[in-house]
């Protein structure tokens, strides 16, 4: 390819990327993996086994964490740290520590979830390291600050490209959600008590929740779009105009949103009240991220024909607004009597999560395969396959659990005749156990998906191999007879 | 002397003085942004970024900022589509 | 000078100055009057930390990841009253570190499960869900039946639970501002010298586990959902008192 040895790979470290990339893989499949063992246990609970280290409750932050922080983030470390050296033309700054990095968060990943397993966690959702993996994790995340800001600064470009906007306020905004929600007191080397009390300790678990899902899943992965998009595309974003409203809107207006998930609770309700507003408002800046990407292709649709990547960076798109539309109406006070506390709110996470995020990710690392190799894809086809297993698996996912969690939230709140409650609450959970069984299968197809990714890398990488192995021989037997 | 500062501490007076200066800003952040033909061509220039370290010519300038009929652009620009197989 | 957004983008430092303005300004506003408890937490009485058998039980709780199924936050609607009862009030979360409100009910609410089953339906529940609710998805936990409970480090965790505000009881001042507060009974539970033997002596009166002689996990867990949602007097407050807090 006489292209491809055009490309700067000497100039930009790539290497780091290529490993994040591969790790983020690795992490996506077990997790994702474990997300459809315990969707099984649920159908059948048998599957328990009386392990303690397998029982639902101590494998399902193994699974949240897995996919979030070990694939979303090492997705969001391996892109970021792309997009910087590409959009500033600058070599990544400080190299060791971008390689601490490295250790740092595939490690702290790894022995969280063991520490899971083995009994050890904080007792709220998302944030369930212990305090010396919390610490570890600052010191991993400073680190990363410096490593991004510094290559930012080395910039040899006046400008610094809106990508690189979403990626500065995700690094901030996390570093400042993570320390805030984690402060505790230690009372042995795994054991903690939050240093906050039942109402305020909600309020701000769910800062923090909810804005894990603004700046980690949200901001960050806009920025991964807003430069593979257009890459991908060759041609730039729809507007950049639009680009600036939507950025500063939506990281002004994440952060009041978090209250939205404590309706009718225990919470004044002047927070809940004003939460749900500004998760009203979120609809616009949300929109106006997936309209500029999705309006890149304007002009040029007839690519979602001839090129799968893109299919998986627009399809990405569009989950995306659906699953921020579903996200305000279901922050209404009124849906949400009905929503909350059910599987409509799985549900919702996993049509951003697998639809928006996965998918995202999916199409960027595809797009970088070939740059980071130099080569070609082993298979065109296999992306069509994994794209259509993958959305197989989307739908099934979120259908049933629309299915189980809105019937059983009308269940829970209907009366017979006499006034009388309809249901007791065993006979939803028996009425939720087929949206289970599909809910499992949905799951299965998307990794079966990811499957098919892997197998398609690991050829790519070895095609590579081989074809630099019969270069340099025919380069060494030229040199020979000269 | 500072009595008038009291008047802020009513939630009655400082939530629609909030809402008042949120949404100037806003405002003025939106009519910054969309008005004036210069500051439009200005600010979309910035949008070819990425394509600075190609080594291939730029994509030819999107429509949008121009507000021309959108005229269909056959990628070309880059030399070797890499999904080609 | 005209403020233009080129300076924000080309200067990096200004630029993260100005995504941190933007994005503390929501937090500030919606976390920091919480802390201003006179409007947030409603004065009632009965609601006590917990005593020293029930912290381990609720570590327990936090371990085995039971708040990922089950909720302990009873919400203001009709269906919600029949089945589990008073809705939940703030104050009754006030000494949880940290809060256990839950965000999914796969199981029942448990914030007033106390009392509503004998500690025998508890423990054959706990061992074999499926034995007393026949379509129930929990998973067995029968190891707490079997292991012991290691209660050596409970003064540890509550001097960690007193430095979060918890008032354990360390100084003779302190025990004294308890027993005016809760009564003497109560004081004695949340004095921390005598942790190991409150914890002990509840374990070993009440038996929890139907085992005697043993001090299992399953004696804490139990002693921990019998205690939920037990200590506040509905009958001494009417409706409109609690409504001026939401």
């Amino acid at each position: 390819m006489a292209q491809s040895s055009a490309l700067p790979v000497e100039q930009y470290n790539f290497d780091i990327v290529r490993r994040f990339m591969i790790v983020a893989m690795i992490y996506g499949v077990i997790g994702m993996a474990v997300g459809v063992y315990i969707a099984c246990e649920l159908a059948w609970p048998f599957l328990n086994f009386d392990i303690p280290a397998l029982t639902f409750g101590r494998l399902r932050p193994v699974h949240t964490s897995l996919v979030i922080f070990g694939f979303g983030g090492s997705a969001l470390f391996a892109t970021s740290y792309y997009i910087v050296q590409r959009t500033c033309q600058a070599r990544l700054a400080f190299p060791w520590l971008a390689e601490f990095t490295f250790i740092g968060w595939t490690g702290g990943v790894a022995l969280g979830v063991l520490t899971y397993m083995a009994g050890f966690s904080q007792g709220k959702e998302y944030a369930e390291f212990e305090w010396p993996l919390d610490l570890a994790i600052t010191v991993v995340w400073v680190c990363y600050i410096l490593v991004y800001v510094e290559t930012v600064r080395r910039r040899s470009q006046p400008h610094i490209y809106v990508a690189n906007w979403f990626f500065l306020a995700f690094l901030l905004a996390v570093a400042l959600l993570h320390i805030f929600n984690n402060i505790a007191v230690p009372s042995a080397l795994l054991k903690s008590y939050s240093v906050y009390s039942g109402v305020q300790d909600a309020m701000i678990q769910w800062w923090y929740g909810h804005n894990a899902v603004g700046f980690f899943l949200t901001a960050a992965f806009l920025g991964m779009m807003y430069y593979f998009v257009p890459k991908q595309a060759g041609r730039p974003v729809y507007s950049y105009r639009l680009s600036i409203i939507h950025f500063w809107a939506l990281i002004f207006l994440y952060m009041w949103a978090g209250g939205h998930h404590l309706h009718w609770t225990a919470l004044p309700d002047w927070v809940s009240t004003l939460s749900a507003t500004f998760s009203i408002l979120l609809l616009m800046p949300s929109w106006g991220g997936m309209i500029n990407g999705i309006m890149t292709l304007s002009g040029a649709w007839d690519k979602l024909r001839s090129d799968p990547i893109m299919l998986f960076l627009i399809t990405s798109l569009s989950f995306y607004g659906m699953s921020t539309f579903e996200g305000p109406l279901m922050s209404l006070k009124s849906v949400n009597a009905l929503s909350h506390y059910t599987d409509w709110t799985i549900g919702h996470v996993h049509s951003g999560a697998l639809g928006w995020v996965a998918l995202v990710s999916f199409g960027s690392f595809y797009h970088l395969m070939p740059r980071l190799y130099e080569t070609r894809m082993y298979s065109q086809t296999l992306i069509y396959v994994h794209f259509w297993l993958a959305t197989i698996g989307i739908v099934l996912y979120i259908t049933s659990m629309w299915i189980a969690g809105i019937g059983q939230g009308l269940m829970l709140r209907s009366f017979d005749d006499y006034g009388n409650l309809a249901y007791t609450f065993i006979e939803t959970v028996e009425f939720m156990h087929t949206p289970y069984v599909w809910r499992a299968l949905g799951g299965a197809f998307f990794v079966a998906g990811a499957l098919v990714m892997v197998y398609n890398m690991v050829m790519t990488v070895r095609a590579a191999r081989i074809e630099r192995a019969t270069l340099e021989a025919k380069l060494a037997a030229k040199l020979a007879k000269a | 002397m500072f009595d008038w500062l009291l008047w802020f501490t009513h939630m009655e007076n400082s939530k629609p003085l909030a809402l008042v200066l949120f949404f100037g800003a806003f405002c003025g952040i939106l009519v910054y942004v969309f008005t004036g033909k210069q500051r439009a061509k200005r600010l979309e220039s910035y949008k070819y970024i990425p394509f600075d370290d190609e080594e291939s010519q730029r994509p030819e300038p999107h429509d949008f900022a121009r507000g021309k009929p959108r005229a269909r652009i056959e990628t070309q620009s880059r030399k070797v589509m890499d999904n080609e197989r | 000078m005209t403020m233009r957004h080129e300076q924000v983008e080309t200067n990096s430092a200004l630029m993260l100055l100005l995504i941190l303005a933007v994005i503390s300004v929501g937090g500030l506003v919606e976390i920091v009057p919480l802390f201003s408890i006179n409007e947030t937490i409603e004065k009632v009485e009965g609601v006590r930390p917990n005593t020293p058998l029930e912290i381990r039980g609720r570590d327990i709780y936090i371990r085995e990841g039971c708040y990922l199924c089950h909720s302990q936050m009873i919400r203001p609607f009709r269906d919600e009253w029949l089945r589990y009862g008073h809705y939940s009030l703030a104050a009754e979360s006030q000494y949880d570190h940290p809060f256990q409100w839950g965000s999914k009910r796969t199981g029942p609410d448990l914030a007033r499960v106390g009392g509503k089953y004998s500690n025998q339906w508890h423990v054959q529940h706990m061992k074999a869900p499926r034995s007393v609710v026949p379509q129930s998805i929990m998973p067995n936990y029968p190891w707490l039946l079997t292991n012991d409970l290691d209660y050596s480090d409970v003064a540890d965790r509550m001097r960690a639970l007193r430095v979060t505000g918890v008032p354990y009881s360390l100084t003779q001042q302190e025990y004294d501002a308890n027993v005016k507060r809760f009564g003497p009974t109560v004081a004695d539970q949340l004095d921390i010298s005598k942790a190991e033997d409150n914890l002990l002596k509840e374990a070993r009166d009440k038996n929890f586990d139907g085992i005697p002689g043993r001090v299992t996990e399953m004696d804490a867990l139990v002693a921990y959902l019998q205690s939920l949602g037990t200590m506040v007097d509905f009958t001494k407050y009417d409706e409109g008192y609690f409504a001026t807090f939401r």
